[in-house]
């Protein structure tokens, strides 16, 4: 690295929120030209370093120092004009303006905006309003945003998580050609494959301290994993909890020919009982709708769907919850009530129907409660209130509800993304649990590599249709990526 | 105009029915309509459309003020006070005056919430009990009076309807479509719409609503005024202040402001303000009790609130 003049500098950085130290003694450097990595499990204070380097927040302690300059932003737009731009995993433009008022607020010149958003191939009507506008190209025009200020250092925060492929590629040939200007990335990921395909370096995070920083390359996976968790926690060295699922386990689900909206063209499967099907898919070919239709949220328009080989309808979420299929979607801050406690998160779920309007039995339920914290290993040092707990560990408490009430089959969507590889882990554990004890679990899940560690089988689904339906031994991620894009899958 | 901007608009062409069907009825009802039936329809319609267009405005930077009636109500009181007996130099003088004294309210009104960080609701509910008081002492009892050539400006002399409009266009030209345009303006739609988002584009979040605060104060200060000009006296009673305060808000709903911010604009309160003024008016032309039209008008919002809601949800749905 010699020859680059660093150009941030951060020193014994130190953030308290209350009682809690978010970072105790952050020191993070990054190179004029260098993609810098930044990782750690959730909690460990990227998110706190980021929003003090952006001028959210401000440090109790410490230095940020910018070109050899002190530094200290007041504001999200003081670091903006210092040189600095963050493009978050929540895009921060304002749902009720049109593209164009939102590039007037932020005083970005129209028509460099739409040179930076063109040279992605993407373009935009400038008077559509932003809350219209798909997250993915939302996060693009985000971005598109950030480099029409000519940043000296840009900062994705988890740009690329439940981002489509295509524009993920663009996302990583923007951070190098960034680099190549001469210009610093500050990248942060949880898809560890990206990181060593990409960055020059990776500081990581634990506990509020930066505890590495190294050269990235290829079998840097361990060394990072190792360094986020930690010697407290080794993680077990199995990679796949998968197995071969025994064909004779009777059918729990199948859904025949079922056609819905935009995306749903004649999709058929079957799920068997005890078995984790995964299904693989780009963003936007109807599987988030898929889930909803077996969860009982959307209506599908033909087809048929069977449990237990009996014909059902799925009119509400009632009915599939009586039919013992629960739904953990995507986004967690829906299906969760923030401000309640970790108990009456866990206990909700059992309360349904009409049939118990009496009291309700705080012993059975704190019995239960306690047995489901437990199994799921749910950190409860915020047990208050929900909205205070980490983003593993509110997953947790999602698919922990349907543990106290009990179910058949499991949709699980999407359910580690934006989770640390330590919490990944206990839920694969969890779901695999689940399938030892005869339950089925669907499972999406953008990171490919997951359903080679967690399935049994993976069903690949390509505009509307079943692409292909493969056995664990051809679940290989350039064959989940091949169907996905529309290839057959020969091998 | 494109269709997204045509869809945007639609509201407000719904509006503009909905007022030209009333407005046709109710003329209809009357012998004749002339200039003098006009300057009847504009004088009931421009104190409570003012004070509806400062209520957007604080509601569109996603916040209420339930003391704007009462910040009205003082201004009406001040006026009626000190204008009695003036030159119509001194008037006009006294009634810039009090425009800024409005200001200065809603500012600090808005500094107290920016500050303190408490809610909207619960400053102005205190802040309007505040007002009503300081009224009370301007003005123990109704009365009062002005320059006749200042309410002749204000008014119009009988039937020149022509000075009222103005009062009522000509904030929404010189106040509304500059502030629509400036940076100020795409900062309210934004706090109004996330007020996170908006922090993280560079917004100052506080200042912000300090200045629509101060602006909405502009315009009950205007609404006092005119109060004056058209009544020739003040009353300083709470229920006047509430009956307004309430009228703002449904005024701004019903006129496509979005109670959860971010939405709207000042047209549609201007002429909502009209729908208001003519449903108890036609009613009462059949001889139907008041009261009913109070149900009218209710449900009237809330068919307005339930349908506004339910479209915002259909087209995020169609996305």
């Amino acid at each position: 690295m010699s020859g680059q003049s660093l150009l941030l500098k951060i020193e014994s950085l130190e953030k308290s929120y209350g009682p809690v130290l978010a970072l105790k003694n952050a020191n993070f450097e990054v190179l004029a030209g260098e993609i810098h990595a930044l990782l750690g499990a959730n909690g460990a204070g990227k998110s706190t370093l980021v929003k003090i380097l952006t001028g959210v927040i401000s440090g109790n302690s410490g230095s940020i120092s910018l070109n050899g300059k002190l530094v200290n932003f007041s504001s999200p737009d003081d670091a903006r004009k210092n040189g600095i731009a963050p493009v978050f995993q929540d895009p921060a433009l304002i749902p009720d303006l049109s593209i164009q008022r939102n590039l007037a607020l932020t005083g970005t010149d129209e028509k460099r905006f739409m040179t930076e958003l063109s040279a992605m191939g993407l373009t935009v009507d400038l008077n559509e309003v932003a809350v219209n506008i798909e997250l993915p190209l939302l996060r693009m025009i985000d971005l598109a945003r950030a480099l029409s200020h000519d940043p000296e250092l840009l900062i994705l925060d988890e740009i690329t998580a439940a981002l489509p492929v295509d524009l993920a590629e663009k996302v990583i040939s923007i951070m190098n050609s960034q680099k190549n200007k001469g210009k610093s990335v500050i990248f942060i990921s949880h898809r560890l494959a990206e990181i060593e395909e990409i960055c020059d370096r990776a500081t990581v995070l634990r506990d509020g301290i930066n505890v590495d920083t190294f050269t990235a390359s290829h079998g840097s996976e361990e060394r990072i994993v190792a360094a986020m968790l930690g010697d407290k926690n080794k993680v077990s060295n199995k990679l796949s909890y998968s197995k071969k699922i025994d064909t004779s386990n009777p059918l729990f689900l199948e859904a025949k020919s079922i056609s819905a909206g935009k995306y749903l063209k004649d999709l058929s499967f079957q799920i068997r009982k005890g078995e984790v099907l995964g299904v693989a898919a780009l963003e936007g070919q109807g599987q988030d709708l898929l889930f909803e239709i077996l969860a009982g949220e959307s209506k599908l328009e033909t087809g048929e769907i069977f449990v237990n080989n009996k014909k059902v309808t799925l009119n509400h979420p009632r009915d599939a919850i009586s039919m013992g299929i629960s739904y953990v979607p995507g986004d967690r801050k829906s299906a969760l009530m923030p401000q309640r406690s970790i108990r009456e998160n866990l206990a909700l779920t059992r309360f349904r129907g009409f049939s118990q309007w009496g009291m309700i039995n705080t012993k059975s339920e704190e019995n239960q409660v306690e047995d489901a914290i437990s199994s799921l290993q749910i950190d409860t040092r915020a047990k208050s209130q929900v909205k205070r707990l980490s983003g593993g560990n509110q997953q947790k408490v999602t698919i922990g509800r349907w543990v106290t009430t009990g179910f058949d089959l499991l949709l699980c969507f999407d359910p580690t993304r934006g989770i640390d590889v330590g919490t990944k882990q206990q839920i694969y554990e969890l779901i695999r649990k689940f399938a030892d004890q005869g339950k089925s679990v669907l499972l999406f899940t953008s990171e490919l590599r997951e359903i080679q560690m967690v399935c049994d089988r993976a069903i690949v689904i390509y505009e509307g249709k079943v692409q292909a339906d493969l056995s664990i031994e051809l679940c290989s991620e350039e064959n989940l990526m091949n169907a996905a894009h529309g290839i057959l899958v020969t091998k | 105009m494109n269709a997204i901007q045509l869809k945007r608009q639609s509201w407000n062409l719904a509006i503009i029915l909905l007022a030209l069907v009333l407005g046709i009825w109710r003329t209809s009802q009357l012998p004749q309509f002339g200039a003098y039936e006009a300057r009847t329809f504009v004088l009931g319609i421009l104190p409570i459309a003012l004070l509806s267009m400062g209520q957007a405005i604080i509601i569109i930077g996603g916040g209420i003020n339930l003391a704007i009636g009462a910040e009205a109500v003082l201004i009406n009181c001040l006026s009626a006070r000190y204008m009695q007996g003036t030159t119509f130099t001194e008037s006009v003088v006294l009634a810039i005056v009090f425009i800024l004294v409005g200001m200065l309210i809603g500012a600090l009104t808005g500094w107290i919430i920016a500050v303190s960080g408490i809610a909207d609701i619960v400053v102005t509910l205190a802040t309007s009990f505040l007002l009503v008081g300081v009224a009370m002492y301007v003005m123990p009892q109704p009365g009062g009076g002005v320059n006749q050539q200042f309410a002749d400006l204000v008014s119009g002399k009988v039937p020149n309807f022509i000075p009222p409009l103005i009062w009522l266009i000509l904030p929404i030209i010189l106040i509304w479509l500059p502030l629509y345009r400036s940076k100020l303006g795409i900062s309210m739609y934004a706090i109004g719409s996330s007020k996170e988002a908006a922090f993280l584009s560079g917004v100052n979040v506080k200042l912000t609503k300090i200045k629509l605060y101060a602006i909405g104060g502009l315009f009950a200060g205007l609404s006092g005024l005119v109060l004056t000009g058209i009544t020739l006296s003040s009353s300083p009673f709470a229920n006047i202040s509430n009956t307004a305060t309430l009228n703002s808000v449904a005024g701004a709903v019903l006129g496509g402001v979005a109670l959860s911010g971010g939405v709207g604009g000042l047209v549609g309160p201007a002429l909502a303000a009209l729908i208001l003024f003519f449903i108890p008016t036609i009613l009462l032309a059949y001889g139907i009790d008041p009261a009913y039209s109070q149900i009218i008008t209710g449900a009237l919002t809330i068919f307005v609130v339930l349908f506004g809601g339910l479209l915002r949800k259909r087209t995020a749905g169609t996305k």
